[in-house]
C-alpha cells in the first residue's frame, strides 16, 4: 500500500524531479499568450493534501515568464505565515530569455515582516517576501513551496488566474485525500469534469485550465467570481486550533460556530445585567429597547481591531468588552447580543461579506471562509431589524452599502440560516438638492442651499460627522471644489429614524463664478453636480454589471441681476435608457432662472455589447452637464 | 532657527533633579478641561508632558546608552481625539544596538458624577510587532475609553545609540498646554543642539549636575537642561509642502565631541573637515568610491563608443542605471558594498550612486559624492554639521567647466536632471581630496509641456487635425512613466483614446520614450466631436479644452507654510483651426497677460481670426520652484483668473457674403 501511494505522488511531482533541467525559453510563448500580457505563468501546480485534520500539506510549483517592467510583480512572492500556518520550504530558479539558469534562491533569501493590516492595532501574521532582481526582459523565475496548514477548516480556494494582463499557459489544481474521506466540493466556471485517481489509500482530483489569455481590467464588471475559474473544497470533519467539528450544510457550520465559539464567550457580571435592565427599565416593546442597548453600546465602545487567537474568529469575552469598552466586529456583536440577551431579546449573530460591492455568502455552498465582518439582526416579528455594531454613528436599524442586499450567515444555536439583509433601492438611495442663488452684475453668486440624502447616499457625509466647523468647513471646499468658493454657515443634521436621512443647509458665496467677456457673461448652470465621463472600452468582453442605483435631483434657481438680457438659454432634455435616465429643464420666471437636474442610475446587469450604449448615456449626461446660459449685458446694448 | 551651544564651564552649581509630574494626580482643572483657547476644534489635548534623556552607563557590560524617560498625560474631549489613545511606539531593532522599553504603564482615568474611576492597561494588552528587520514597534490601546476620559502612560526607552540624543518634539497634531525635556549630559560628551520650528520656549535653564556619572572610578559631572514649551498650537500640514520636520517646533541633539576616559578629546561632528575625513575614510562612504579597480575591465566596453568626456559620463551613467536596480532603502552610505551592488544587480541608493562616482573616476573623469536630504526627510542644518539629518547620496560631474548632478537610481531621468526627491535646499558635495562645500539642489531642465494643434473644423461639425505634445524635465519624466505603465505605446494610446469620449485618436506616434535626453514628443492625428451640428448661429466654440485647468489647487483662505512646487513649470497651447466659411469673431475670451510679482509666473492668453483660420494661444508659467506664504492668495488669484476665462467662449458669426 506504501508503495502505491508513493506511486501516486511520484506520478504527480514528476513534472518537477527535473526542475533544473527543464527550459523556459522566452521565444517558446505563442503570441495568442504574449498578446496584451505583461506575464505568463507557464506552468502552475497547486497540490494540497489533506494528510490529516491537522496536517494539511499545500505544494506550489510556478514558472512565471516575465515580459516587461509591468510584470515584475508577478515574479514577486509572498508566503504568509502565523501560528497555525507553516512555511516548510522555498526555492527557486531565475532563468534568462534564451532557458538559462542564471541564479538560485532558497528561503533565506526571503526578507521577513509583519502583516498587520492598515486597520488593525494586531494581528498575529507575518509573511516572507522574495523579489528577483532581473535586469534585461524577458525572463523567468520557477519555484516551489510548500505550506502546511494545521487545520482543514479553511482550505484556500483557488483561483485558474487571478490578475489582469497575466496570461496563463497552464495552471491544475491537485486536492489529495484519503479514500473514506467526506469532502465537499465546488468547481465554478470550470467546464468538464475533474480527473480523479483512486486507490485503496489515496483519492486524488484534479482540475487543469489552458491557454487563458490576458484579460485587461474593465470598468462596470460584475464580480469576477462570477465568470472566472475557481474551486472552493470543505471537508466534512475539520480540525480547527485543536476544536474538531463536522458540518456538510449552513445550518450545521452556524450551529457549530454559535456553539463552539460564541456560546461561551457571553457571560456578563451581574453588575452589567443589573445596568442594562435598569436601562430598559419602563420601555413596553423589544424594538424599543433593542434600540435603548444599541445606543448604549454605541455611545461606550469603539471600534479597534486585535486579530489574535484562533485565526481571529473567536470573539472577545463580552465581559472583557465591558471592562475595555472596546473590540472588534466579532467582539461588539457578541456584546451587543450578550446584553440583549440579558433582557430576553432574541437576536442573531451574521457573518457576512461586507464591502461597496454585493457579494453573497455562497447559498449552495456551505464554507468557513466567505464572510468578512459581523452584523446582528433582531429577529422582530414582522419586523426583521439589522444592526451594524462597529459604527458609533450608525442609526438603529440601518445597514449603508457596506453589507445591504445580499445573503448573509445566521449563526445560531438551533443552526445556521441564510438570511438576506434588506436592499437600499435606486429611489431610496436618493440626494436632493435646492439651492437659490442670486446672480449679482459682477458675476458673483450668494445664496443658499439644502442638500438632503438617503438611502444608501446616506453616508455621504460621514467624514464630516463629529468634525469641528473648521475642518468641515475644509471639507466642504473638497466636495464642491469649485473656485472662489466660500460657506458662510454649515449645518448637518441626520435624522436617524425608520428612514436616515442626512440634511445639509449652507449658505455659500462664489465670487466671480459667472466670468464676463467684453459683452457677455458665461452662466455655468450646474454648479454642484456634474457627472463625469466613463471610459470607452473597445471589445467589451464582460457584462455591464452596476452595482448600486441612486437618484440624485438638482434645483437651482438663480435670481439674475437686472441689466442682462439673455442672449441664449440651453433647452431642456431628456434621455431614457436601461442604465437610467436623465433630465434637464431651464425655465425662465421673471427675473430667474431655474435649472432642474434629475440623473437616475438603475443598478443591473446588461449584455458586454450595451457598454457603448452605457458610455455614450454617461458621456451625454456629462456633456449636458456643461451647459451655459449667456448673458448680454447692459454694455453690450449699447 | 536658533542655536544653542553648551559651554559647560559656566553652569552653576546645583543639585535640583528632573522633576517630573505625579503618576495619576489629576487636578480639579484637568479633570474639568473642556476647551483650549489655543485650539478650540481640538480632538484631544497634551495636558502635561514630560521626558528625560540622560547618559548613563550599562552596568552589566560596560557600554554607555541613553536613559529616556517619557510620560503624558492627555485629555480626550471628543470621539474624534480617541485616536490619541493608540499607542505606537518604534523602537530601532537594527543588529546589537537594539533599543528596549520597560517600566511601561498607562491608565485611562474617568470622571463621572463627581467621582473618578482609574482602568490600569492590562500588560497583556501590550502588543510588539516586528515591523521589519529595523524596527519593532510597542502598540496598545488605552482601556474603558469614554469622551472626557484623560489618559496618562509613562515608559522607560534604553537606547545605546549616544551619538542620536533623543529628539523632542514639542509639537504635534494636537494642541500641547505645557512640555517639558530635561537633557542630562555628561561632561564628557558635547552636543549640537539645534531648536526648530516657529514656537518659541517658554523657557530654558542650564545647571550643573555634581557626580551624575561613574566611569572606571571616575565620577563625571553632568550639565541637566531644561527646556520648556507652554501652549503649542497643533501642526496641521498643508499640500505643496516639504517635509512637516522642517516646521514642526522640535530640539534636536547632535554628538560633537567627547573626552575620552583618559582625558582626549574626541571629535565627532564640529566641523565639515571632521566630517570629510570620517566619510572618506568610511568603508561604506568613501571606501567605496574608492574602488576604482572594480570598473578597470569593465570600462573598455562601457566607452567603446564614447569618445569625448561627456558622452564618456553619459555612456558610465546609463550603464550603473541599466546595472544596479534599487532595492526601496536610500541612505548615505552603501548597503551591499558597490561590488556585490553590481553582482546582485541591487543594491540601495547609495550602492548605485556611490558605484557611479567610482566609474566615472576610473574612467579619469572629476565626480564627486554629493549628501543631502530628500524632500520628506526635512531640510539640512546648514550652520553646523548633523550628518544623521542626510539621508541620500547623489552624484556630481564636473567636465569642461560645467557641473551635472546625476542619481543613477532613477531610470528613466535624463542625465543631468535630479529627481524631484532630491530637490530640497543645499546639498554637501565631499570630493575625495578637497574640502566639502555646499551647492544648490534646483532642477536643472524645466518641467515644462507644449500643445500644437492644427486642425480644420469641417461641415459636420468634427474638429480634424494634428496634435503634438512636447515635454521636457519632470513633465516629460512623469508622461514616460505612464506611457511606460502599459504594456506597449499602443495599448497606452488606446487607454488614452478610450479616456476621452469625444475624441478619437487615428493615428499615433511617440518618439524619444527611451532618448531621455530630447523632448518627450506625442504626435496624435485626432477626431474631436466639436459640435453635434454647426448650423447654429452664432456658434459657441470653447477654446480651453487641452489640458484644461478645472479646478484650483490653492483653495483655501490661508497659508502658514510655503508652497514648493519643486521646479519652474511652464504650459504652452497653441491651436490653429481652419473654419468651413466665413465667420467672424462676435465675442471672444478675454485677452489676457497677467503676472505675479516680481516676475514669478505668468498667464497669458489670445485669439485672432484671420483669413477664416482661428488662432489661439495660452502660456502658463511659473518661474520660481517656491513661493512665500505671503505669495499664496496672488497663486490662488492666478488660478482663479484662468478658471474665469477658461468659462467663456469664442463666438463666431457667419457673415454673409
Amino acid at each position: 500500500m506504501i508503495i502505491k501511494q508513493i506511486g501516486l505522488i511520484a506520478l504527480l511531482f514528476c513534472a518537477f524531479n527535473s526542475f533544473s533541467q527543464v527550459e523556459y525559453p522566452a521565444d517558446q510563448l505563442s503570441s495568442e499568450l504574449k498578446n496584451r500580457a505583461n506575464a505568463v505563468i507557464r506552468k502552475m501546480e497547486t497540490t494540497v493534501d489533506m494528510r490529516a485534520g491537522d496536517n494539511v500539506i499545500m505544494n506550489i510549483k510556478k514558472v512565471v515568464t516575465v515580459l516587461n517592467k509591468n510584470g515584475d510583480p508577478q515574479a514577486e512572492i509572498y508566503l504568509s505565515y502565523n501560528k497555525n500556518t507553516v512555511i516548510k520550504s522555498a526555492k527557486g530558479i531565475i532563468i534568462d530569455a534564451f532557458g538559462k539558469a542564471t541564479s538560485k534562491f532558497t528561503l533565506s533569501n526571503f526578507t521577513d515582516h509583519s502583516a498587520v493590516s492598515d486597520i488593525s492595532l494586531f494581528e498575529d501574521d507575518r509573511v516572507k517576501h522574495f523579489e528577483p532582481t532581473v535586469l534585461s526582459y524577458p525572463y523567468t523565475i520557477a519555484y516551489e513551496y510548500e505550506i502546511r496548514f494545521k487545520q482543514n477548516l479553511m482550505i484556500p480556494d483557488w483561483y485558474a488566474s487571478h490578475t489582469a494582463d497575466v496570461a496563463v499557459e497552464n495552471s491544475s489544481y491537485t486536492f489529495i485525500c484519503k479514500p473514506e474521506d467526506k469532502v465537499r466540493i465546488k468547481a465554478f466556471n470550470y467546464k468538464g469534469e475533474p480527473e480523479v485517481v483512486i486507490n485503496e489509500k489515496l483519492k486524488s482530483q484534479t482540475w487543469t485550465v489552458k491557454n487563458l489569455t490576458a484579460f485587461k481590467p474593465e470598468p462596470y464588471a460584475p464580480d469576477p467570481e462570477n465568470y472566472r475559474c475557481h474551486v472552493k473544497i470543505a471537508p466534512e470533519e475539520f480540525n480547527y486550533y485543536g476544536y474538531k467539528g463536522k458540518y456538510q450544510n449552513w445550518e450545521e457550520l452556524g450551529k457549530w460556530i454559535y456553539n463552539e465559539l460564541i456560546k461561551n464567550r457571553q457571560t456578563l457580571s451581574p453588575a452589567t445585567i443589573e445596568e442594562v435592565k435598569a436601562l430598559v427599565a419602563g420601555i413596553p416593546n423589544d424594538k424599543d429597547k433593542a434600540r435603548k442597548v444599541y445606543e448604549y453600546v454605541q455611545k461606550k465602545t469603539r471600534y479597534i481591531s486585535v486579530q489574535v487567537g484562533i485565526g481571529g474568529q473567536q470573539p472577545m469575552l463580552a465581559s472583557e468588552v465591558d471592562q475595555l469598552s472596546y473590540g472588534d466586529c466579532k467582539a461588539l456583536v457578541n456584546y451587543t447580543q450578550s446584553l440583549l440577551k440579558a433582557i430576553n431579546i432574541p437576536s442573531l449573530y451574521c457573518i457576512v461579506n461586507a464591502g461597496s460591492l454585493k457579494k453573497d455568502m455562497e447559498t449552495e455552498f456551505a464554507s468557513m471562509n466567505q464572510g468578512n465582518h459581523i452584523i446582528l439582526c433582531l429577529p422582530l416579528k414582522n419586523d426583521t431589524t439589522w444592526l451594524e455594531c462597529t459604527d458609533q454613528e450608525s442609526p438603529f436599524g440601518f445597514l449603508g452599502s457596506f453589507t445591504d442586499d445580499r445573503t448573509v450567515l445566521a449563526c445560531t444555536e438551533d443552526g445556521g440560516k441564510i438570511l438576506r439583509t434588506p436592499a437600499l433601492s435606486t429611489q431610496m438611495n436618493l440626494q436632493e438638492r435646492k439651492a437659490e442663488l442670486v446672480l449679482d452684475a459682477e458675476g458673483n453668486i450668494n445664496g443658499t442651499m439644502e442638500t438632503s440624502c438617503g438611502g444608501s447616499q446616506y453616508d455621504n457625509y460621514a467624514q464630516f460627522v463629529n468634525q469641528p466647523m473648521k475642518e468641515q468647513l475644509k471639507l466642504l471646499k473638497t466636495t464642491y471644489d469649485i473656485d472662489n468658493i466660500d460657506f458662510d454657515t454649515f449645518k448637518l443634521t441626520q435624522d436617524k429614524g425608520s428612514k436616515p436621512v442626512t440634511k445639509e443647509s449652507l449658505q455659500l458665496s462664489i465670487q466671480k463664478y459667472a466670468p464676463r467677456t467684453n459683452n457677455h457673461i458665461y452662466l455655468v448652470l450646474n454648479a454642484f453636480n456634474k457627472k463625469r465621463t466613463i471610459p470607452e472600452v473597445r471589445n467589451r468582453t464582460l457584462p455591464v454589471f452596476i452595482n448600486r442605483g441612486y437618484t440624485d435631483i438638482d434645483e437651482l434657481t438663480y435670481t439674475l441681476p437686472n441689466d442682462v438680457v439673455i442672449d441664449f438659454i440651453p433647452q431642456g432634455t431628456e434621455i431614457k435608457t436601461a442604465f437610467g435616465s436623465y433630465a434637464i429643464s431651464i425655465r425662465k420666471v421673471d427675473k430667474k432662472l431655474i435649472y432642474r437636474r434629475k440623473f437616475v442610475l438603475n443598478d443591473g446587469t446588461y449584455p458586454a455589447d450595451k457598454y457603448a450604449d452605457f458610455a455614450d448615456f454617461i458621456s451625454s449626461v456629462s456633456s449636458y452637464d456643461q451647459v451655459k446660459a449667456i448673458f448680454k449685458t447692459e454694455l453690450a446694448k449699447n | 532657527m536658533r542655536n544653542l551651544f553648551f559651554l559647560l564651564l559656566f553652569f552653576s552649581s546645583t543639585t535640583l533633579f528632573a522633576q517630573d509630574f505625579e503618576y495619576l494626580k489629576v487636578s480639579q482643572a484637568d479633570l474639568n478641561f473642556t476647551k483650549t483657547a489655543l485650539d478650540s476644534n481640538a480632538n484631544a489635548v497634551v495636558l502635561r508632558e514630560f521626558g528625560t534623556a540622560a547618559v548613563r552607563l550599562d552596568d552589566n557590560y560596560g557600554n554607555l546608552f541613553i536613559d529616556f524617560e517619557y510620560h503624558v498625560r492627555i485629555k480626550i474631549l471628543n470621539k474624534k481625539g480617541f485616536e490619541s489613545a493608540n499607542i505606537t511606539i518604534p523602537l530601532l531593532t537594527n543588529g546589537d544596538k537594539e533599543e528596549t522599553i520597560s517600566e511601561l504603564k498607562a491608565t485611562t482615568i474617568n470622571y463621572t458624577n463627581g467621582e473618578i474611576s482609574l482602568t490600569e492597561l492590562d500588560k497583556k494588552k501590550i502588543f510588539t510587532e516586528k515591523r521589519n528587520k529595523y524596527v519593532t514597534f510597542t502598540k496598545f490601546t488605552m482601556p474603558n475609553l469614554t469622551e472626557g476620559s484623560i489618559i496618562e502612560y509613562r515608559y522607560r526607552l534604553y537606547s545605546p545609540r549616544i551619538f542620536n540624543f533623543r529628539t523632542w518634539e514639542f509639537q504635534s497634531n494636537i494642541p500641547k498646554l505645557h512640555s517639558e525635556y530635561i537633557a542630562m549630559i555628561p561632561a564628557l560628551y558635547n552636543y549640537n543642539v539645534a531648536l526648530r520650528g516657529a514656537q518659541k520656549l517658554t523657557s530654558q535653564n542650564a545647571e550643573l549636575n555634581r557626580e551624575c556619572l561613574r566611569i572606571a572610578g571616575r565620577a563625571i559631572d553632568c550639565s541637566k537642561m531644561t527646556y520648556i514649551m507652554k501652549d503649542i498650537p497643533p501642526f496641521i500640514e498643508e499640500d505643496y509642502m516639504t517635509a512637516p520636520s522642517n516646521f514642526k517646533s522640535a530640539i534636536n541633539f547632535e554628538l560633537s565631541d567627547y573626552i575620552t576616559p583618559t582625558g582626549g578629546k574626541q571629535g565627532i561632528t564640529k566641523e565639515w573637515k571632521d566630517v570629510d575625513y570620517q566619510l572618506i575614510d568610511d568603508k561604506s562612504f568613501g571606501g567605496q568610491i574608492k574602488r576604482k579597480d572594480i570598473f578597470k575591465t569593465l570600462l573598455p566596453d562601457i566607452l567603446k563608443n564614447a569618445t569625448d568626456p561627456l558622452n564618456k559620463a553619459k555612456a558610465i551613467y546609463a550603464y550603473i542605471k541599466h546595472n544596479i536596480k534599487e532595492n526601496g532603502f536610500i541612505g548615505i552610505y552603501s548597503e551591499n558594498t558597490i561590488k556585490k551592488a553590481l553582482e546582485t544587480h541591487t543594491g540601495n541608493t547609495a550602492d548605485i550612486n556611490l558605484a557611479l562616482i567610482a566609474a566615472l573616476n576610473a574612467a579619469e573623469i572629476d565626480a564627486e559624492a554629493v549628501i543631502l536630504s530628500t524632500r520628506v526627510n526635512g531640510l539640512v542644518n546648514t550652520l553646523f554639521p548633523v550628518i544623521s539629518d542626510f539621508n541620500y547620496v547623489v552624484a556630481k560631474v564636473n567636465i569642461e567647466g560645467k557641473s551635472y548632478l546625476l542619481d543613477a537610481s532613477e531610470p528613466l531621468i535624463p542625465f543631468g536632471l535630479l529627481p524631484l526627491r532630491c530637490i530640497n535646499g543645499r546639498g554637501r558635495v565631499i570630493p575625495l581630496k578637497k574640502p566639502s562645500y555646499w551647492y544648490d539642489l534646483t532642477a536643472s531642465q524645466k518641467e515644462t509641456t507644449r500643445y500644437n494643434l492644427t486642425a480644420e473644423l469641417g461641415k459636420d461639425g468634427k474638429i480634424k487635425g494634428i496634435l503634438t505634445t512636447y515635454s521636457i524635465g519632470y513633465a516629460a519624466f512623469n508622461k514616460r512613466k505612464r506611457i511606460l505603465a502599459s504594456n506597449s505605446i499602443d495599448e497606452f494610446v488606446e487607454k488614452l483614446d478610450e479616456s476621452m469620449p469625444k475624441i478619437k485618436i487615428v493615428k499615433h506616434e511617440i518618439n524619444n520614450l527611451d532618448s531621455l535626453e530630447n523632448p518627450l514628443i506625442e504626435i496624435y492625428n485626432v477626431e474631436i466631436l466639436a459640435f453635434q451640428d454647426i448650423n447654429h448661429d452664432p456658434l459657441f466654440f470653447n477654446p480651453f479644452f487641452i489640458d484644461k485647468t478645472t479646478r484650483n489647487p490653492f483653495n483655501l483662505n490661508e497659508r502658514t507654510y510655503p508652497v514648493d512646487l519643486g521646479s519652474q513649470s511652464e504650459q504652452r497651447v497653441s491651436i490653429s483651426l481652419k473654419l468651413p466659411g466665413n465667420y467672424t469673431l462676435a465675442d471672444k475670451p478675454k485677452e489676457l497677460n497677467i503676472g505675479l510679482a516680481e516676475g514669478g509666473g505668468r498667464f497669458m492668453c489670445t485669439t485672432s481670426l484671420q483669413d477664416d483660420v482661428l488662432v489661439f494661444n495660452q502660456l502658463l508659467q511659473f518661474n520660481k520652484p517656491i513661493y512665500g506664504p505671503e505669495e499664496y492668495l496672488s497663486l490662488k488669484e492666478l488660478y482663479s483668473r484662468i478658471i474665469q476665462v477658461q468659462k467663456t467662449d469664442i463666438i463666431l458669426k457667419k457673415q454673409s457674403k
